[in-house]
């Protein structure tokens, strides 16, 4: 009988928002799901942070809050509305479907991580979330049609990334951490400047019509 | 103990799907700023139909005439074998109380409501058959993933069993929220299918009864009524046992409790339906998935963990 510690709930709960966002077609909804994952995992590191009484996991969950559980989330809102989308249909799997590929995905990262997880260091629990984040994070990026929700699928697989980090590395440096957040705001400002341009130019942001060039 | 507990049955299954039809329809009501019809509307409905005269399609058989009948009576049984208001079932039907054969049973009244509705003869009652054997189609493994996933986690096929011995809670929120989509598909309720509506293409429950009359629409009502009570009810009693409270309380406490939760969960699907417009009929399939996930979930920990 296995009994899951708070952050492994936490991590549950951030995977179940994420299978969640397999499901919704509409962009806020998507951004909905974002912002409550991202909140779970700063919830981890916080919790994480007290656990070891270390301050520096308090300041990073801070800094996870307010750039990438709000921040981040209200820009491409903001961009989403200025360019005018509102749902998004997928390409390839419906999203019935692409809720079963994320469960699936929940069941793979929870049946294989403890296989490549070594005993001692750390939850095995919470390393199959977050291979089951960045198995989703994946899907997303595969199955979604708009420019905007591929980004939305990069966010989640780095959100898994950083779980995998919280729950397996206890000492990762403070400025690595606060490194790759801010890269990835830069990363979503780039993207966001790359869709109005993309809008601008061909009056969509529909990847699969990409291939078609225009004159 | 005996002498307590069969009044609590006949409560059970003649005044309280009753009066949960009427709390559903009066929360409704005053939800839209209406004053609506007294709770105990459905008893007085019921008895007025039982003494109306009945008119029968000229192309209807025997079924017909039949179903209803057949159709009460598997509800009343399953009604009687699923604890959904806390009380067990009876100790002479405890080895009948499996859950498969529950779950199948609910599906035999289905079937034959289906055949009545086809069998009157309108094209309404095909429409409305087609449909509702689309929806039991896409419900019926949510029930038996979720229920079995609660079977595998308390280690017993029994449904009294299953509730008395309790199961991991995890496993008990995930599958609480997928029995209650699951019957808000079930009992045509709002996202789904808009239980107000009358002639119109989209309905699904209404189209099936649209020929019934009399004391024939009078028992399919009470049956319905029941069926509400039994889904909502193992949503209710399944959210109800994550809690260590509602465990080895006397019967009539269980049973208060267990009817309470169940009026909030009506009021609060009477709420909700308040806020939301039915959904486009080629998306009930990806509401429905949402419940199918929840299940598997559901499935996933309870494996996890056994």
């Amino acid at each position: 009988m296995m009994n899951l510690s708070d952050i492994e709930l936490f991590a549950v709960a951030a995977v179940v928002a994420a299978v969640w966002m397999c499901g919704v077609t509409t962009i806020t909804r998507l951004l909905w799901g974002l912002a409550m994952q991202t909140t779970m995992i700063a919830v981890i590191a916080a919790l994480h942070g007290i656990e070891i009484q270390s301050f520096k996991y308090l300041i990073f969950a801070g800094v996870l809050l307010i750039i990438k559980a709000v921040a981040t989330p209200v820009f491409l809102a903001w961009i989403a509305n200025k360019i005018e989308v509102k749902r998004d249909k997928g390409t390839g799997l419906n999203p019935a479907l692409t809720l079963f590929a994320g469960c699936g995905a929940l069941a793979l990262g929870y049946f294989i991580a403890p296989k490549i997880v070594q005993s001692q260091s750390g939850t095995a629990g919470g390393a199959g979330m977050a291979i089951a984040l960045i198995l989703i994070g994946m899907i997303f990026m595969l199955t979604k049609k708009l420019a905007i929700s591929q980004v939305i699928g990069f966010l989640v697989l780095e959100n898994g990334i950083t779980l995998y980090a919280l729950t397996q590395t206890h000492g990762m440096p403070l400025m690595v951490e606060m490194g790759i957040i801010f890269d990835v705001l830069v990363g979503v400002m780039l993207a966001g400047l790359v869709m109005f341009r993309l809008n601008r130019s061909f009056e969509h942001i529909d990847v699969t019509k990409f291939r078609r060039l225009r004159y | 103990m005996k002498l307590i507990i069969l009044p609590l049955y006949i409560i059970n299954l003649m005044i309280i799907p009753f009066l949960f039809m009427g709390i559903i329809r009066k929360a409704k009501a005053l939800m839209q700023n209406r004053l609506g019809a007294s709770v105990f509307q459905p008893f007085y409905d019921f008895a007025k139909l039982l003494k109306k005269g009945e008119t029968v399609s000229e192309t209807a058989s025997c079924i017909f005439l039949l179903a209803p009948k057949i159709v009460l009576s598997a509800a009343l049984i399953a009604g009687i074998l699923i604890p959904w208001s806390g009380i067990p079932a009876p100790q002479f039907l405890q080895s009948a109380a499996n859950f498969i054969l529950i779950i199948y049973m609910l599906g035999v009244g289905k079937f034959f409501s289906m055949l009545a509705a086809m069998d009157a003869g309108s094209s309404f009652g095909g429409l409305g058959a087609s449909r509702e054997a689309y929806i039991s189609i896409l419900i019926e493994p949510i029930l038996l993933i979720g229920i079995s996933a609660l079977a595998l986690s308390s280690g017993s096929m029994n449904m009294s069993e299953i509730f008395a011995k309790g199961f991991s809670p995890f496993v008990g929120v995930l599958c609480g929220a997928a029995f209650l989509i699951a019957a808000l598909a079930e009992l045509s309720r709002l996202p789904v299918d808009d239980p107000t509506t009358h002639l119109e293409l989209t309905m699904i429950h209404e189209a099936m009864i649209l020929e019934n009359s009399g004391r024939n629409l009078a028992l399919m009502e009470y049956a319905s009524a029941i069926r509400a009570c039994i889904f909502l009810g193992l949503s209710a009693q399944t959210f109800l046992r994550v809690s260590p409270l509602y465990k080895n309380l006397p019967v009539l406490a269980e049973f208060i409790i267990g009817i309470a939760a169940l009026f909030i969960i009506g009021i609060f699907v009477a709420v909700v339906e308040g806020f939301i417009v039915r959904l486009n009929w080629r998306r009930v399939p990806n509401f429905i998935a949402f419940a199918a996930v929840l299940s598997i979930l559901a499935a996933l920990v309870a494996v996890a963990k056994g």
